[in-house]
């Protein structure tokens, strides 16, 4: 087993980030991941506000332009840095995962594919859960990253999870020391307090509980804008103001919204908030595990912390 | 140290990006109605009935229409100006070019229900989708039984592809209707909504397919007839309408109870969706 000391962690990291764009955790305002300039900075123990699918789903992505009669395709950098992302936690690696099945298996995506490709990813693991809101232990998350990160005593012990991650493991070889100690099998795993007990939830739709609950949803779509699985977006253009210029765009987008399934015409599918939420949770924990064998949700607990109201649909389901 | 390039990529970055469209010329443009036109694209590649194409007009932006046709050398879509890119289309003539990109999702069963009956029934410009069914049925002649037809229409103003229907008459068996008749032409067709005739209709269910594609609220009625007379649901094929923007089964917009509209969709055996009262 490889460990790396906390002793000499900040001069690995300001080495990784002179040849590197590194991204790590960090607390601004808020918490969320940033390309970092000074190391001391980072925190790889704080589980964001913010996710890091940003990074790889980017909130906007011109994805061409119509110009002169010809459609112009954003130039791909091959030589841009390759970037270190560390400090990732396990349910955020695990919606990483479920984001390479729709923008790399499902459909080819070469923005996408770009960004991740020049990613290595390091996870952290959280020894405790991070707050009330975390739920991971209920959601059979995944081995998924290059290299993982264990806290013990004045050391990290070093999981490799990737040939990419052991080919970073050589390159900073000097950093990295053998060990006889290891990791105990309750040592991966996290146990949260908060739990999803409800593991089928098709014959829940029509529970009273929901309305409950809904009642209390204003529609703001902060959950899905926080939450690191979702995938869904909106396609849209924007003309310049000489009139010459089109660019075709692609933003995030919030089933929480009427707009979502409103045709030509200005038919809504989804009319009711309720219809909206019911949605939501239902693509989280349902549609995607019938098509993809796992949850598209990989209980961050993102969604309940940064709700206005704080809608805790885990204990709602579990009250059913 | 030099600086880290980027370490060889592990695929290559595929030149093919699923979101850029191409540009076709208009061969022919027909206005079919008052707010229905007919175009024909010098598309050469091949698509099924019951799917469709992105149509796409820069600085506008994109909308879903289905195939009407089914050929190898042209393809035509007819398109209902009810949104901003069908109302911006509408202008395009003959030797205009437009950006396409598809096809997409999956259409009629074509293949395999070859030896069954077909009972076809539309309303409306849902008739477009079952034009290209027709085609691909002539061009596979007596691959089908009988083929009996239902198409309503609003007015006789309203009635689409004029010509077609002709031919439609002469070869299969057409019953042909408009919901009403205010400017009192002469006209030889039936007076009452489609759904009227159905049900009035002797159908034998046995070794039957049936192919519906128009307004939801004709649908349901005819769902209900359909099953009155000794349908099953699973003999059932109906074309959807959702938002579509991707087409792909990535952006979410056409999910109906975890099934993409555009990948699944958008024609359903009635039994597939059929539980999906919510959204
Ligand atoms: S964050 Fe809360 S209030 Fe806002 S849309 Fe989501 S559930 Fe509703
Ligand atoms: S649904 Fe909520 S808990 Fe689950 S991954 Fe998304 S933000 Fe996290
Ligand atoms: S249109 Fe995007 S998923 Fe179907």
């Amino acid at each position: 087993m490889l460990k790396i000391n906390k002793a000499s962690f900040s001069d690995f990291l300001t080495d990784v980030m002179r040849y590197n764009e590194l991204v790590a955790p960090v607390m601004t305002d808020n918490s969320r991941f940033e390309t970092i300039k000074d190391v001391s900075k980072i925190d790889i123990r704080i589980h964001a506000y913010f996710p890091a699918k940003k990074f790889f789903f980017k909130k906007c992505q011109t994805l061409f332009t119509y110009y002169d009669g010809k459609i112009k395709v954003p130039e791909i950098e091959l030589d841009k840095n390759q970037r270190i992302m560390i400090g990732l936690k396990r349910c955020d690696l695990n919606s990483i995962k479920r984001q390479d099945i729709m923008f790399l298996q499902e459909t080819k995506d070469p923005y996408y594919q770009e960004e991740r490709e020049r990613t290595l990813l390091i996870g952290y693991h959280c020894s405790e859960p991070y707050d009330d809101y975390c739920f991971c232990s209920s959601m059979d998350l995944g081995d998924f990253y290059d290299l993982m990160l264990y806290e013990k005593d004045d050391a990290y012990l070093v999981e490799i999870g990737s040939d990419k991650g052991r080919g970073f493991v050589d390159r900073y070889r000097k950093y990295f020391w053998d060990t006889d100690l290891y990791i105990r099998p309750h040592e991966r795993r996290t146990e949260t307090r908060l739990h999803l007990n409800k593991r089928e939830i098709s014959g829940l739709r029509n529970n009273p509980e929901w309305k409950k609950e809904i009642s209390k949803c204003f529609s703001c779509a902060a959950c899905v804008t926080l939450c690191p699985s979702c995938y869904c977006f909106d396609l849209y253009e924007e003309t310049n103001a000489k009139l010459d210029k089109v660019q075709k765009k692609r933003n995030w987008a919030s089933c929480q919204l009427t707009c979502f399934t409103k045709v030509a015409g200005n038919h809504v599918f989804r009319e009711t908030r309720e219809d909206r939420f019911k949605h939501r949770i239902f693509h989280q924990i349902k549609y995607f595990k019938q098509k993809h064998g796992m949850n598209l949700c990989t209980g961050c607990g993102r969604c309940i912390r940064g709700c206005p109201t704080k809608i805790n649909w885990v204990d709602m389901l579990n009250r059913m | 140290m030099p600086r880290t390039k980027r370490v060889e990529p592990e695929k290559e970055i595929k030149p093919c990006n699923p979101y850029l469209p191409k540009l076709y010329k208009i061969l022919k443009y027909n206005k079919e109605s008052s707010d229905c036109f007919l175009i024909r694209l010098d598309y050469k590649g091949s698509y099924e009935p019951g799917q469709f194409f992105q149509v796409s007009l820069p600085g506008i932006g994109e909308a879903p229409i289905s195939v009407a046709s089914y050929s190898s050398t042209h393809l035509d879509l007819n398109i209902r100006e009810v949104g901003n890119v069908t109302k911006a289309a509408a202008k395009l003539k003959k030797g205009d070019t437009l950006y396409l990109r598809g096809p997409y999702g999956k259409g009629y069963p074509m293949e395999k229900l070859f030896g069954k009956n077909l009972l076809i029934i539309g309303g409306g410009s849902g008739v477009a989708p079952l034009k290209g069914v027709l085609s691909y049925i002539d061009k596979h002649k007596d691959a089908y039984g009988n083929v009996e037809m239902f198409f309503g229409f609003r007015a006789p103003e309203d009635i689409l592809f004029k010509e077609d229907v002709k031919q439609w008459k002469s070869k299969h068996n057409l019953h042909l209707s408009v919901d009403k008749n205010p400017s009192k032409k002469k006209i030889s067709c039936d007076v009452c909504f489609v759904t009227n005739i159905v049900e009035k209709a002797k159908l034998n269910p046995e070794n039957q397919a049936v192919f519906m594609c128009g307004p939801p609220v004709m649908m349901k009625i005819l769902l209900g007839i359909l099953k009155n007379k000794g349908f099953q649901d699973n003999q059932i094929y109906l074309s959807t309408e959702r938002m579509m923007q991707c087409a792909m089964g990535v952006c979410g917009h056409c999910m109906i109870h975890g099934k993409y509209t555009c990948l699944d969709g958008p024609v359903f055996r009635y039994d597939e969706i059929k539980d999906y009262t919510y959204d």
